[in-house]
């Protein structure tokens, strides 16, 4: 421990013991705890508490918690804990008698103080830290702290019954460490008595009636199995899954979610999952038994699992598809075809997808055979099995659960959509108990991945939203009713039809996605977040649209889209919502950076009045579409695609005036936003040698950096920073950079060629701004500052090695304006400067001693243990009311 | 008793990173969603793990609702939603969504400060979770999804701050957020209508605190800065961007004008402009005084505060200035601060909550010397006040609010344990919340008899249990009404009176020409004998039978000419 801070510590522990001093900060605390926990890992926490006995004397008062508040009294408990975690240290605590006294019965335990929960949640962080080495065991089992950890698992605190299970799993953890290395076979009946009594109490819970103990000791498990992986687990759950099995029997199947999480956790154990030891019986047979909302995220992991029975797979898959299978059935136009068993069936389903035929559905019973082709959809997706229940009844007895239940369904085919490719789900395993297991290296998504189903449903959900679909069932009339204008369905729809942009299919379900991209884009019904998703899954389509073979960027129904979407595009622009205006100014940036060179997209776009309304845009009320205007003249510019045909005597008349209005942006807007966009654009513009910065570059940066360097927005200063960059590296070169064309002072370059070099940069001011901000109050501009000086330092090394130690009258001047400026004083401009000063001056300037002082930041002083030390001393017994008055 | 299940997922019984879990009906709303400054760490936040546990966020959360724009009660939204990745509606009042940005950046800017600040979201992020929020309006009654409703109310506490009530089906939860039940320079007070809602979930940060009147600490406030200012000192105010800083700038600029100072006001990083413009846009939400005069004179509208550049700091003479960021930790407060902190004629005033190891919380504190970067020490000689200017409602407001909804239950949030359980026995004992065995109470419910087991529920419950539909029950009245004019006409005229007599309750025009107050449905037909009379068809349900009584009568006493 510093010793400045050794010397304060026994004034603040004399502060905490003092039940009259109230202790400032509610963060101070854990600030503390954070502190003394580093100490103890870094070193020997005996010798800590030797060298600063206060320590000691400090957790005394926790025999007397009456008087403590419940903040102290936890943080002694927790203080206790992370120091008696090493064995010395906690036979040391033992010898006074103080570890019984803390956490046994004669402590908080019991009395008044445990009403807090902070005190009952500090009691359980202290043992949890604790908890390290055999004696620890020995102690938790003769201060019967192991029952109270039990009745606490029930806490009307949610996150002390949270933290009592996982100190549980700890305890169980530790006490099987040593016996269970040599002998993992053991039976739990010659377990240590500790985690005998704990399996135990997890048996007892398990066969309780109650929901909430059942939920308690399936969260338990479930931690325990996501955390340790030894042998014993192994053991452990073949001695508990007849019991786990036990509550799929039950009707409704308590306590399902958590049941999901640990099966889910005992699957992804390598020790379980190697030898599934009945596992895949159970995950089969609470697929079955639990509703499609509570079995959709067990089919996810499930299908996300590295080691898996192929059948399982299929079943699971089939309990994920089995919602969207009804949506296509209730309005497919050929329902009842021949092989199905009515309206609504497997093969209505089929005839859409790409692979499936009808006559290979008539064929397939309910369980694959191998060697058989593929489906669309694995097999049992809509009642192929016994198990599964009728979707349709499930999405049907509410608006709510029918809304739910889809949401879920395309965000976790989402999920899955991503993944690599696939074997084969449903092609092996003959449906029977137990399949080989599927070893794979990662996570797949199942194969064949229907992709053209899952497309056509997304559509056909999306229509159903929109009301342009057909039903042809009861069902689908129910679910129109339903879906009829469902924010929240279209929502999750359209990022699933985003998603699928990946895949391939026929190109008539192509047509049909971006046909119902560009009525959500046109209706005046879509609300601004379904229109920002609608943009998205869009750009995502049109980006993996494939190109064509005789060259051009794009293929041709994405060209005619795009044409399409044109004229949509202003009405958005012309919206009332701020928000529906900047998605479709972000839309416009992207479509033109990616076909900005495209000739049927720049002549649509040109004939549009889309350029002329985001240059309107650009004076919008709405700061975030000022700077999304921006963005979008920018690349417009960039394009050449912002002039509206001008006059022949002024070709260059709309170039000009967008330079200039963006300077007005940046010198007069009052929002940061705009401006950043501005400074944003213009760097771009610098390192494309945009034509018009390029006319006259150094004039355009002079005036770039005058406004930016005066702007009270810290980003624009600093973009102002990248901007003079860019320029210094297009001027001198890169710093590896090995252009012929770049004007680089050679390594033992004379004098007047550096001066030279340098010369631009005065006449721009750029060592002004630079200088000047290298002590700028916000840190990241002088950082930036310092990083170009740096770079500039690098290029000029040769020249001032030549030069020697320069002091000329500029070179004072130069130093003294630097001092001022460091000492806060702004005052005038440097003005003219002569290139060698500035050299001079890069050299006597730390540069590198500024750079790590920049390194270290505020967080030095904030975040140093002294400093909290000293401002907990300072605090102390000058509280009021300023405590709670955050804000 | 439904059962509403409340989950703090923060500032249960602290102050910071406001985040509040109800499950009501089968609907999940989170209220607020605050960071805590006071870390720089996972600890910031709240923990969301408890919801991300039930699957997917967007499917769990059936929204989430913001108060107003403080950070502790939406600091980690864009965190939320961009990071942690919330999708659905985000509801807030327009004020509240045209400042949280603001304040977010402000944010922002401090975390960029801060050296290995990892995990912290950007400026895009911030725009698109803005691009979530559904903003409301005062009284509104927005309906979330068929079954999910839910209203704000006015909190005062800063501008577009509001109550929320969440509804579903009968059971409802009110949310208070920060409040202030006394009007203050800028902004009135709290208000609810009589709401009964099942429960009343409300802050308590001074739970045991009466507050001395705030015109005192303004009285203060305003003269220590006029004697700095009178002994040639300069006086430095750190504030956030937007907020109390308004009233302050009020506050000084009428006493500069009634007292015909001189000196200069300055108020830093270009936000007054854009103040301004949000509390001219924003004018409906400010106090009475503030909309009458706003005609005659802008109140936002500040002859001697100008904006400040930064070499102003160096001209000699007194002045006031106005600079970010609030704790002094770094940027343009701090830089000012330590140009002038050696000066014992120089004056600091913090108006806010400092967290441990900023420069505020240290002179606060009392500390005199700071150790700065690369170890250089600074003498403070300069006066340091602490005022606190936080518009929060005191144990005697707090127990106004309880008094003006009438809930069934109170649950006491953003405060001390200790003032709270303080503050429970005062509720109880003046409202006599607690079941009262020896009270007779009147219960509507159903009693299901099933399986020998008996239970009370409430009728909804029992019709969904049973598979029953329901049969509304309706009282009917007609009013007759001397008009001569047009049914739809007479219709227009009984809303324009009743939404001009009824200010509490949600009176509706709809396109069907009939009009509704609540469950009040009226009605105008031709008389069958008199074309110079209509009748008013009232018809309501037993639950609005106060209501509907009242109104029949009101309307049998005529319509004002005027009506129209």
């Amino acid at each position: 421990m510093d010793p400045e801070c050794s010397q304060l510590l026994p004034a603040l522990c004399a502060v905490l013991a003092d039940p009259r001093q109230p202790v400032a900060d509610d963060t101070c605390l854990e600030k503390l705890l954070d502190w003394f926990k580093t100490i103890a890992d870094a070193g020997s926490s005996l010798l800590l508490l030797q060298e600063n006995p206060c320590l000691v004397t400090l957790l005394c008062p926790v025999l007397k918690p009456q008087d403590l508040s419940p903040r102290v009294l936890a943080f002694l408990l927790r203080l206790a804990g992370i120091l008696a975690a090493q064995e010395d240290c906690f036979q040391h605590l033992q010898q006074g008698d103080l570890l019984p006294r803390l956490f046994g019965e004669a402590g908080p335990l019991g009395g008044a103080a445990w009403t807090a929960p902070t005190v009952r949640s500090g009691w359980i962080q202290g043992l949890c830290s604790l908890t390290q080495h055999p004696s620890a065991l020995c102690f938790l089992a003769h201060s019967g702290a192991v029952d109270t950890i039990f009745s606490l698992q029930g806490d009307s605190s949610l996150f002390v019954a949270s933290a009592a299970g996982q100190l549980l799993v700890h305890i169980l953890g530790l006490s099987m460490q040593a016996p269970a290395e040599g002998h993992p076979s053991l039976q739990p009946a010659h377990w240590p008595a500790c985690a005998q009594k704990i399996v135990g109490h997890i048996e007892e819970s398990l066969r309780a009636t109650a929901t909430p103990q059942v939920t308690q000791a399936l969260n338990v498990l479930t931690t325990m199995f996501s955390h340790c992986h030894d042998p014993w687990t192994q053991v452990l759950w073949v001695h508990l899954s007849p019991l786990v099995a036990c509550l799929l029997e039950k009707d409704p199947v308590p306590a399902a979610h958590s049941l999901v999480d640990l099966l889910l956790s005992v699957a992804r154990s390598p020790v379980l999952s190697s030898s599934s030891c009945g596992l895949w019986d159970t995950l089969a047979q609470t697929l079955s038994r639990l509703r499609a909302s509570q079995a959709g995220p067990l089919a996810l992991g499930i299908l996300k699992l590295q080691e898996c029975p192929k059948a399982l797979r299929a079943q699971a898959f089939a309990v994920l598809l089995q919602p969207l299978t009804c949506v296509l059935e209730a309005t497919t136009q050929a329902p009842g075809l021949p092989g199905s068993s009515g309206p609504g069936l497997q093969c209505g389903v089929a005839a859409i997808g790409p692979v499936a035929s009808s006559e290979a559905c008539a064929g397939r019973g309910g369980d694959p055979t191998d060697g058989e082709l593929p489906l669309a959809w694995p097999p049992g997706s809509v009642g192929g099995t016994a198990d599964a229940p009728l979707t349709a009844g499930m999405l049907l007895p509410s608006k709510a659960a029918c809304v739910g239940l889809l949401c879920q369904t395309l965000a976790h085919l989402e999920l899955l959509q991503p993944l690599v490719s696939g074997a084969p789900a449903c092609g092996g395993g003959g449906g029977a108990w137990p399949a080989p297991t599927l070893p794979l290296s990662q996570p797949q998504r199942p194969s064949p991945w229907p992709w053209a189903p899952l497309l056509s449903a997304a559509v056909t959900i999306l229509r159903l939203c929109n009301g342009s679909a057909t039903p042809t069932s009861d069902t689908g009339t129910h679910l129109c009713a339903f879906l009829a204008g469902c924010v929240r369905v279209q929502r999750a729809a359209l990022d699933f039809l985003g998603t699928l942009s990946q895949g391939t299919g026929p190109q008539e379900l192509v047509t049909q996605v971006f046909a119902i991209l560009l009525e959500y884009l046109t209706s005046p019904d879509s609300s601004p977040t379904v229109l920002k998703k609608a943009f998205q899954a869009t750009l995502q389509w049109l980006q993996s649209s494939p190109k064509p073979s005789g060259g051009g960027d794009l293929e041709p129904h994405a060209q005619l889209f795009l044409r399409e979407l044109l004229p949509v595009l202003p009405k958005r622009l012309c919206s009332p919502c701020w928000d529906v205006r900047d998605s479709g100014l972000e839309f416009l940036t992207q479509t033109v950076r990616r076909w900005g060179g495209q000739a049927g997209f720049r002549h649509a776009l040109l004939a549009s009045e889309v350029p002329e309304l985001t240059e309107q845009l650009l004076r919008d009320p709405e700061s975030y579409v000022r700077a999304s205007a921006v963005a979008a003249m920018g690349q417009l510019s960039s394009r050449g695609l912002h002039i509206i045909p001008a006059s022949p005597g002024h070709p260059g008349a709309q170039q000009k005036s967008l330079l200039e209005e963006l300077l007005h942006i940046l010198s007069t807007d009052s929002e940061g936003f705009p401006r950043r966009a501005v400074m944003q654009v213009f760097t771009q513009w610098l390192r494309d040698s945009h034509a018009d910065v390029a006319a006259d570059t150094e004039h355009f940066v002079a005036r770039v950096l005058r406004v930016a360097s005066q702007d009270l927005d810290w980003e624009v200063r600093a973009q102002g920073l990248e901007l003079a960059l860019v320029f210094l590296e297009q001027t001198l070169g890169q710093p590896s950079s090995s252009c012929p064309y770049a004007m680089t002072p050679p390594a033992a370059a004379p004098p007047s060629l550096v001066a030279q070099a340098l010369q631009p940069f005065c006449r721009v001011q750029l060592f002004d701004f630079a200088f000047r901000a290298l002590f700028d109050c916000d840190r990241p501009v002088a950082q930036k500052s310092c990083d170009l000086l740096l770079f500039l330092r690098a290029k000029t090394a040769s020249y001032s090695d030549q030069q020697g130690s320069s002091s000329g009258p500029d070179v004072a001047s130069l130093e003294a304006a630097l001092q001022r400026w460091q000492a806060g004083d702004q005052g005038q401009p440097l003005g003219d400067l002569e290139p060698e000063a500035v050299v001079a001056v890069l050299r006597s300037l730390d540069l590198e001693g500024l750079r790590g002082a920049l390194a270290e930041s505020s967080d030095h002083a904030e975040q140093s243990p002294l400093s909290l030390l000293q401002d907990m001393l300072a605090t102390a017994g000058i509280l009021g009311e300023n405590e709670a008055d955050c804000y | 008793m439904p059962e509403i299940r409340v989950t703090p997922l923060g500032a249960g019984q602290d102050v910071g990173r406001s985040c509040i879990l109800v499950s009501i009906g089968g609907k999940n709303v989170m209220l607020d969603c605050g960071m805590h400054m006071g870390f720089n760490d996972d600890r910031r936040f709240p923990d969301f793990s408890y919801i991300t546990r039930n699957g997917r966020l967007t499917d769990f959360l059936d929204c989430v609702i913001i108060s107003h724009f403080h950070l502790d009660h939406c600091g980690a939204l864009p965190y939320f939603s961009e990071m942690v990745g919330y999708d659905g509606p985000i509801y807030m009042t327009h004020p509240t969504q045209a400042i949280c940005p603001i304040l977010l950046e402000d944010y922002r800017k401090i975390a960029v400060d801060k050296k290995g600040e990892a995990n912290f979201f950007t400026s895009q992020m911030i725009k698109d979770c803005m691009k979530k929020v559904v903003a409301v309006h005062l009284h509104q009654t927005v309906q979330v999804d068929d079954e999910l409703e839910i209203k704000a109310y006015y909190a005062g506490h800063v501008l577009g701050a509001a109550m929320f009530q969440i509804k579903v089906g009968s059971e409802s939860v009110v949310y208070t957020g920060d409040y202030n039940m006394t009007p203050d320079r800028h902004l009135g007070a709290a208000w609810i209508d009589k709401c009964r809602p099942n429960l009343l979930i409300t802050e308590s940060t001074y739970a045991t605190t009466i507050r001395d009147s705030k015109r005192c600490r303004e009285r203060d406030f305003l003269k220590k800065v006029h004697e700095a200012v009178e002994r040639g000192g300069k006086v430095l105010i750190p504030v956030f961007a937007l907020g109390r800083a308004q009233e302050l700038c009020i506050l000084l600029e009428t006493f500069w004008e009634r007292m015909n100072l001189k000196a200069p006001i300055y108020f830093s990083t270009g936000l007054t402009e854009k103040a301004n413009h949000y509390y001219k846009l924003f004018i409906t939400w400010t106090n009475q005084k503030i909309r009458k005069t706003f005609v005659q004179r802008n109140m936002f509208e500040f002859k001697h505060i100008k904006a400040f550049d930064r070499a102003f700091a160096d001209n000699p003479g007194p002045m006031v200035v106005f600079a970010t960021p609030g704790m002094l930790h770094a940027g343009q407060s701090l830089q000012i601060f330590r140009k002038w902190a050696g000066n014992e004629k120089n004056m600091v005033i913090m108006p806010g909550y400092c967290v441990q190891g900023t420069v505020g919380h240290k002179i606060l504190s009392g500390q005199r010397k700071l150790e700065m970067e690369g170890r250089q020490v600074l003498e403070v000689k300069m006066q340091v006040e602490y005022m606190s200017f936080s518009a929060h409602a005191d144990a005697k407001g707090i127990m106004q609010l309880v008094g003006q909804a009438e809930p069934e239950n109170v649950l006491l949030v953003h405060g001390e344990a200790k003032k709270m359980e303080f503050l429970k026995q005062k509720i109880e004992q003046e409202f006599r919340l607690l079941p009262d065995a020896k009270k007779p109470r009147l219960l509507h419910g159903t009693l299901i008899m099933k399986d020998s087991n008996f239970r009370l529920v409430s009728s909804e419950q029992a019709l969904k249990e049973l598979g029953l539909a329901e049969h509304q029950l309706r009282f009917t009245c007609r009013v007759h009404l001397h008009d001569p004019r047009k049914e739809q006409e007479t219709a227009l005229r009984v809303y324009s009176h009743l939404k001009s007599v009824l200010k509490d309750h949600c009176v509706q025009h709809l396109p069907d020409g009939s009009v509704t107050v609540e469950s009040i449905l009226i009605q105008a037909a031709a008389h069958s004998e008199d074309p110079g009379t209509k009748v008013l068809l009232v018809s309501w349900t037993y639950q609005d039978e106060e209501l509907g009584s009242y109104l029949t009568s009101l309307l049998k006493k005529g319509l004002p000419q005027g009506a129209t």
